[in-house]
């Protein structure tokens, strides 16, 4: 129909008098990655957070494949929230697993209870998606017997199993130690190569150049440039984003 | 004569224990019903004061001070002596006919439940909010909607937080019910007054009626900490 994915128009965010989005538009085309850097503070974890309306934008627009959360001077309806969030995965910075819940349960739940799944198709679908990041073995595990790089691609798996749409990263590797860091890469790069929409917030600069068709820098609540990784790593235009490439690249 | 020599403790024990064991019944009942009553209210308490509204808060917490501020046997005395009137006089407004009475047992049950279910409610408030944030948004990105992540992820999670707190409360509430006997509800501390009234045997009574109650509460201790180390393995 239409080969834009994720659309975003004037989007502000408030906490209080703080005002920490000022105003954001982007557009991601269907089978996009886009990566967005930035300084910490710099509101890109927020803005992320309002592309699957986890965090609620004070005004602006969201559009999902072309279906609005929010059609603009319209209520918030819950239920219509809830069902356009299933279509766009996340993968969040501390996993977030069911501690209560194996490896394959994790995988398994959501399907079930929201795609309504049965508990056959539901299982199937989750080995399949456990087998591609690469824990077919320890699906009858519990997140607290895994290491945080195993947990991470579990969340992925969970995530991918309602197969979405498009897949939001809030620095999936942030909290990971430094030898798992490459593991769970490994698994993103290998979802950016099969075509899946894709938006991530990250600190690994040279990932970001590598997998990202486009790239943003926020700072300070607003979109300060964005381009491809070449041109943007090599020639940035604005004063801000060379001071920041400067600082990251040592 | 020498009290010591008058003490006759296997004829206490052959006619005590059959009565001991009817009151069983009551007391586990009142015990269940009370604690279900009180996990349900507490529940709702906690949801409410969660919930952010400022005025149901600010009711919930009058609500706590009143019970929490006011003696358990109070409260019980009020519930089969005074509630029953009170609500007689509003119904009388309606139809002058009309009269209102709880049985010892239901004001009993309904008094713990009340009581129980506002110190559970503190209990269950700190359980979910002890919960991770990101159990309750990750439930959100794969699409449950707010009620539905709270109930199946994130008080789930809670109740294993809370259980060996609700297994203390379970055992607290079994020696609670012997209250109940200001109420005239036949448990326990009733039988064996009568008991020991009839026959004098004043020491072995209370002796043994003390033994009862920990034969009931030791096993349950234990019962708590197995389910705690079984229910917290992966939390």
């Amino acid at each position: 129909m239409c080969d834009v994915m994720i659309e975003v128009r004037d989007l502000r965010k408030s906490f209080g008098s703080n005002e920490i989005l000022k105003g954001i538009n982007m557009t991601v085309k269907k089978g996009e990655k886009v990566v967005i850097i930035g300084p910490s503070g710099s509101g890109k974890s927020t803005f992320l957070r309002c592309l699957n309306f986890l965090e609620i934008p004070t005004s602006g627009t969201v559009r999902i494949d072309g279906h609005y959360f929010v059609k603009p001077n319209e209520k918030l309806n819950e239920k219509h929230v809830a069902a356009l969030r299933t279509e766009i995965g996340m993968v969040f910075q501390r996993f977030n697993l069911f501690p209560t819940m194996t490896a394959l349960e994790n995988v398994m739940a959501a399907q079930m209870k929201i795609r309504k799944k049965s508990k056959e198709a539901a299982r199937e679908t989750a080995e399949k998606y456990l087998r591609k990041v690469g824990l077919a073995e320890r699906m009858n595990y519990y997140p607290s017997q895994l290491s945080g790089g195993q947990q991470q691609r579990v969340a992925i798996a969970r995530a991918l199993a309602m197969e979405p749409k498009a897949m939001l990263f809030d620095e999936a590797t942030s909290a990971l130690d430094p030898e798992l860091v490459g593991e769970v890469l490994n698994v993103i790069r290998e979802l950016a190569e099969e075509g899946m929409t894709m938006v991530l917030v990250t600190h690994e600069m040279k990932f970001a150049k590598e997998v990202g068709d486009r790239i943003i820098f926020m700072d300070g609540g607003v979109i300060v440039e964005e381009g491809h990784p070449k041109e943007f790593f090599h020639h940035p235009k604005e004063e801000r984003t060379k001071a920041f490439i400067k600082k990251v690249e040592h | 004569m020498n009290l010591l020599e008058k003490l006759d403790f296997p004829t206490a024990f052959r006619e005590l224990s059959p009565i001991l064991i009817q009151g069983l019944g009551i007391v586990l009942g009142a015990t269940l019903c009370g604690f279900f009553l009180a996990l349900l209210l507490g529940t709702l308490i906690a949801l409410g004061r969660i919930s952010k509204v400022v005025l149901l808060d600010r009711m919930l917490i009058i609500l706590l001070e009143i019970v929490r501020g006011t003696p358990l046997l109070v409260q019980l005395v009020y519930m089969y002596y005074v509630v029953p009137l009170l609500i007689t006089i509003v119904g009388q407004l309606w139809d002058p006919s009309f009269r209102f009475t709880l049985s010892p047992f239901t004001a009993g049950v309904i008094g713990l439940g009340i009581n129980y279910g506002c110190y559970l409610s503190e209990v269950i408030r700190s359980a979910i909010t002890s919960v991770d944030k990101g159990q309750f948004e990750a439930a959100l990105a794969l699409g449950y909607t707010n009620r539905q992540a709270m109930w199946l992820i994130v008080i789930p999670q809670a109740v294993r937080i809370a259980l060996p707190t609700f297994g203390n409360y379970i055992i607290m509430m079994i020696k609670d019910t012997s209250l109940l006997a200001f109420i005239t509800v036949s448990e326990l501390l009733l039988r064996t007054q009568a008991y020991a009234s009839q026959t004098f045997l004043t020491i072995e009574s209370y002796t043994l009626l003390a033994l009862a109650y920990l034969v009931l509460s030791l096993p349950l201790a234990q019962i708590v900490r197995i389910m705690e180390r079984r229910l917290t393995r992966h939390v």
